[in-house]
């Protein structure tokens, strides 16, 4: 029972961090319909420029906002110069596909040259630690998981609350005929980017700390999850990649305890595989955006 | 040596996605896969190399039996990771679900201990050629690889070109149009994957052997990526261009960078480089020169100066090129006839019933019946008890306001779209359960509502893969070779020039098919169903965006169909057309039919009047 219940807790924790860095996924693809591999090596990135900023003594959270800040723009960089001009010479989906794994085992190796393939560590592991009912979670821990709470309500505000909510999704579902709205899609891309990107900075410092040690293929092995968290959850829902999120972390970490810590990233393919073959929509969307992203 | 086994699986792969369009991520996993079957099943018991690692097999089967079953072992995987493509996903998806196999394939393998040993890998696999040493050994094994490269690629030939490879490459450019001329797309695309997974094992399983070391470190996902490259580079869909793409991609750049000089501050950065240089490469390419430094050619293919085929490019792109009044050499060995020869065409044969004349079927000889077709999507009934049938002969009409239902009682009788209830009655038989691609080997064959043309093919090549049950497609034409279908081919060849004519098409006959302007299309659409000898064809709007020349010569042509027996179901908003053309009118409004008739008395009909003609 006490290893259930420490599985479980240690799964809240890494669904937490799942979760951050699913939803930035999932509001990506989902608006943008670029399935963008490239997003592991992103957060491998921001692990790094992470770590460099602690290296300046400054505080950990204040490192995960500025980090966050800076793979926005990076991410809203990439989107510019390489994935919109593909799209515009009408390049297929394996094309821009194949372009986002290139770029991304490109942005994997430049990393490699410049800070070497060795282990880095946050060192934030230590720390006090708080229990309630039989779970212990670290404070940051529990920082990250407030974080990932509020950034997800916030979210789905945005998407589903407010004006440009109502453009991203318009932008998404048809981006021709949002401009002939007045829509001008070009900032609405720009803005989905921005947003995700600073989703993905933050899930991979929060990632970072809450590892005990990274090195180069940090962001790009915990893409698995991720997406399998936002597919779970559904494509472009908020919501759905928090839960999906904490579904894929908690029976990852109950494999581990239980059978083999080899077979923890086995539960999240077999969740993926599965509700890609059985309900490619996801668990929570009703919406017939989804329906059309599966079928076509 | 690694020139070689990049070879076999750079080949397996463009037929997988060069030629047949399946993107397979996870096509290194298939490689792993043959590697270990050949490791496991040659490696003798555990006692030989120690406690480190240890066999639940040790087998030590003969090599060449180990090398067959590499090739079997991948070959069935390539089909088991294909049917996760059979549900039809859009194709990020399925790119999704093989990234992700593929990587999951590695952690499986890296945790199993008991017959691949983890991570650690497998050691002192045997060498085919164990018996000779030192360079020796080295020099024959790259003889014998070489040996195996020319056998697999006269073997591949047999698959890409031809018809077969021509058939694959209309399923790559358009699944659906394929479906619609009668091809099985599920056979042909596990064949691929089952034929790619073989190659892919035969390389993994030569190069086991040839290194002596197996790991899942040697097959990580962006090993697919090298290979993709050595496509995108070399030419996607040409088995020549590949072999310049592996000679460049794996070989010069993975290969090579290890002979650069290592920086000693930083060891591993040489090899690094070598993946950004690929990553690079493979981007830049996707960006200037989509269809690699060699394209794909298609036979008699006529040089376009005026666009740049993009392989990569979606589909269709909608017809912009100029028309080029310069001759075709090709197009002219048809000889030159007056009249469109229709005597020849072989409709007449497969239609008519001996001994009956045309336009004179029995009284409820009807060719298609349909009843009370209901079909619904979420809560709207698109079409709501939809009955009528088609007279053996006749070109009947099937009107009505945007919105009735027709085109998806076309997509109903086709069985593109699945009935919620109802029936289809085709020649007699029920086929409201057949698959597409059946209905239209029986001759009940559609046309699309927009153009589905398969685009890097040439105009006469769209016509003659849309033949079904053609020799040259069979699995026979790969097992013997040209002879088997070189006469029925040019048989065709000649049906196919017939029709060109009769459409005064000729002209394009070797242009792509992608650079043929919209009404063009429309043209070849109605050729390729003609190609299949249809009993029954669909018309979907085909007059629509027709100048009048062209939908008058296609009126001709569906008159002169109807004299040669053939039946014609025509959905179109072009009530001219209609009623010159049409024997019986069919008027549906909100999915169900609302009168039918002449043209004639539809339009004295009050009821019709105000659902449709007036508005």
């Amino acid at each position: 029972m006490k290893l259930l219940i420490e599985a479980i807790g240690f799964g809240i924790a890494t669904g937490a961090v799942i979760a951050l860095g699913a939803v930035g996924f999932s509001v990506q693809f989902g608006i943008s319909n670029v399935l963008n591999i490239t997003y592991g090596s992103m957060m491998t990135l921001a692990a790094f420029v992470g770590y460099a900023f602690l290296q300046l003594n400054l505080n950990v959270w204040l490192v995960m906002a500025v980090t966050s800040v800076i793979v926005a723009v990076a991410s809203v960089v990439f989107n510019r110069l390489l994935l919109e001009p593909l799209k515009r010479r009408g390049t297929s989906f394996v094309g821009v596909i194949i372009a986002t794994v290139s770029a991304g085992i490109v942005l994997q190796y430049v990393i490699v040259a410049f800070v070497g393939a060795t282990a880095h560590s946050f060192g934030q592991q230590s720390g006090r630690t708080v229990s309630a009912l039989d779970f212990v979670f670290t404070t940051s821990q529990l920082i990250i998981i407030g974080t990932t709470v509020v950034l997800m309500v916030g979210l789905h505000v945005l998407l589903t609350g407010t004006k440009i909510g109502r453009a991203m999704r318009a932008t998404s579902t048809n981006r021709t005929v949002a401009r002939a709205c007045g829509i001008r899609t070009e900032r609405i891309i720009d803005f989905t980017w921005l947003l995700s990107g600073a989703l993905c900075g933050a899930a991979g410092v929060a990632l970072a700390i809450t590892t005990v040690s990274f090195d180069f293929t940090l962001g790009s092995s915990f893409l698995i999850y991720m997406i399998a968290a936002a597919v779970l959850g559904g494509i472009g829902q908020p919501y759905g990649a928090m839960v999906g999120g904490l579904v894929v972390g908690i029976a990852s970490q109950i494999a581990g305890a239980y059978w083999s810590p080899a077979y923890q990233d086995v539960i999240a393919f077999v969740i993926l595989i599965i509700m890609l073959l059985v309900r490619p929509r996801g668990l929570f969307s009703t919406g017939t955006a989804n329906r059309r992203l599966a079928n076509a | 040596m690694y020139l070689g086994t990049d070879l076999l699986a750079t080949w397996g792969l463009n037929l997988e996605f060069g030629v047949a369009g399946v993107a397979n991520f996870a096509y290194i996993a298939l490689v792993a896969a043959g590697a270990y079957t050949y490791a496991v099943l040659t490696l003798g018991s555990s006692s030989a190399n120690g406690a480190f690692q240890s066999y639940i097999l040790g087998s030590r089967l003969p090599i060449v039996v180990a090398l067959l079953a590499a090739m079997a072992v991948a070959g069935l995987l390539g089909c088991l990771i294909g049917a996760t493509g059979l549900k039809r996903l859009r194709q990020d998806y399925q790119a999704m679900i093989m990234l992700v196999v593929s990587i999951m394939a590695t952690t499986v393998i890296g945790a199993d201990q008991a017959i691949v040993n983890g991570q650690a890998g497998l050691s002192l696999i045997p060498n085919p050629l164990a018996s000779l040493n030192g360079s020796a050994r080295a020099w024959t094994y790259v003889g014998l690889v070489a040996g195996v490269c020319v056998v697999a690629y006269l073997f591949l030939r047999r698959f890409t070109r031809g018809p077969l490879g021509r058939s694959l490459r209309a399923m790559r450019d358009d699944e659906d149009a394929a479906v619609a001329i009668g091809k099985n797309v599920v056979a042909m695309r596990l064949m691929v994957q089952g034929v790619g997974g073989a190659y892919a094992g035969l390389s993994g399983a030569l190069l086991a052997g040839f290194i002596g070391g197996w790991s899942p470190s040697s097959w990580q996902y962006v090993e697919t990526l090298a290979l993709l490259t050595a496509i995108i580079v070399g030419g996607i869909g040409n088995d020549g261009g590949v072999f310049l793409g592996t000679v460049i991609v794996p070989v010069l750049i993975l290969q090579g960078v290890q002979f650069l000089p290592q920086i000693a501050s930083q060891p591993g950065l040489v090899e690094d480089l070598g993946w950004i240089i690929l990553g690079v490469l493979t981007i830049a390419f996707i960006f200037v020169r989509s269809q690699g430094i060699v394209p794909e050619r298609r036979p008699g293919q006529r040089r376009s100066g005026t666009t740049a085929p993009l392989a990569l490019a979606a589909g269709s792109s909608g017809g912009t090129v100029a028309a080029r009044a310069d001759t075709g050499a090709g197009a002219e060995e048809h000889a030159p006839s007056d009249a469109p020869r229709l005597a020849a065409w072989s409709v007449a044969a497969r239609t008519r019933e001996p001994g009956r004349p045309p336009g004179d079927a029995a009284p409820g000889d009807d060719v298609l019946a349909v009843s009370d077709l209901v079909r619904t999507f979420g809560g709207v009934r698109a079409v709501d008890g939809a009955s009528f049938s088609v007279r053996r002969g006749s070109i009947t009409g099937l009107i009505g306001p945007n919105g009735a239902g027709k085109s998806t009682v076309l997509g109903i009788v086709s069985g593109f779209v699945p009935a919620s209830s109802g029936s289809v009655r085709f020649d007699g038989e029920n086929v409201t359960e057949v698959a597409a691609f059946r209905r239209a080997r029986r001759g009940l064959v559609r046309t699309f509502q927009l153009p589905h043309e398969f685009g890097r093919l040439t105009t006469i090549e769209n016509l003659l893969a849309a033949v079904p049950g053609q020799r040259g497609e069979s699995a026979m034409s790969v097992v013997l070779g040209t002879r088997y279908w070189r006469s029925e081919e040019r048989r065709l060849t000649e049906r196919a020039g017939q029709l060109l004519e009769m459409f005064a098409m000729s002209e394009k006959a070797h242009d792509l098919a992608r650079e043929l302007s919209g009404g063009q299309k429309r043209m070849l659409e109605v050729m390729r169903a003609l190609m299949v000898e249809p009993k029954l064809l669909l018309l979907d709007e085909p007059m629509a965006g027709l100048s009048p020349m062209l939908s008058e010569r296609l009126e001709h042509v569906c008159s002169q169909m109807r004299s040669a027996g053939m039946s014609i179901l025509f959905v179109e908003h072009e009530l001219g057309a209609v009623e010159r053309l049409c024997d019986h009118v069919v008027v549906m409004a909100q999915g169900s039919v609302l009168s039918q008739g002449t043209m004639a008395d539809l339009r004295s009909n009050k009821e019709v009047q105000d659902a449709y003609i007036v508005g």
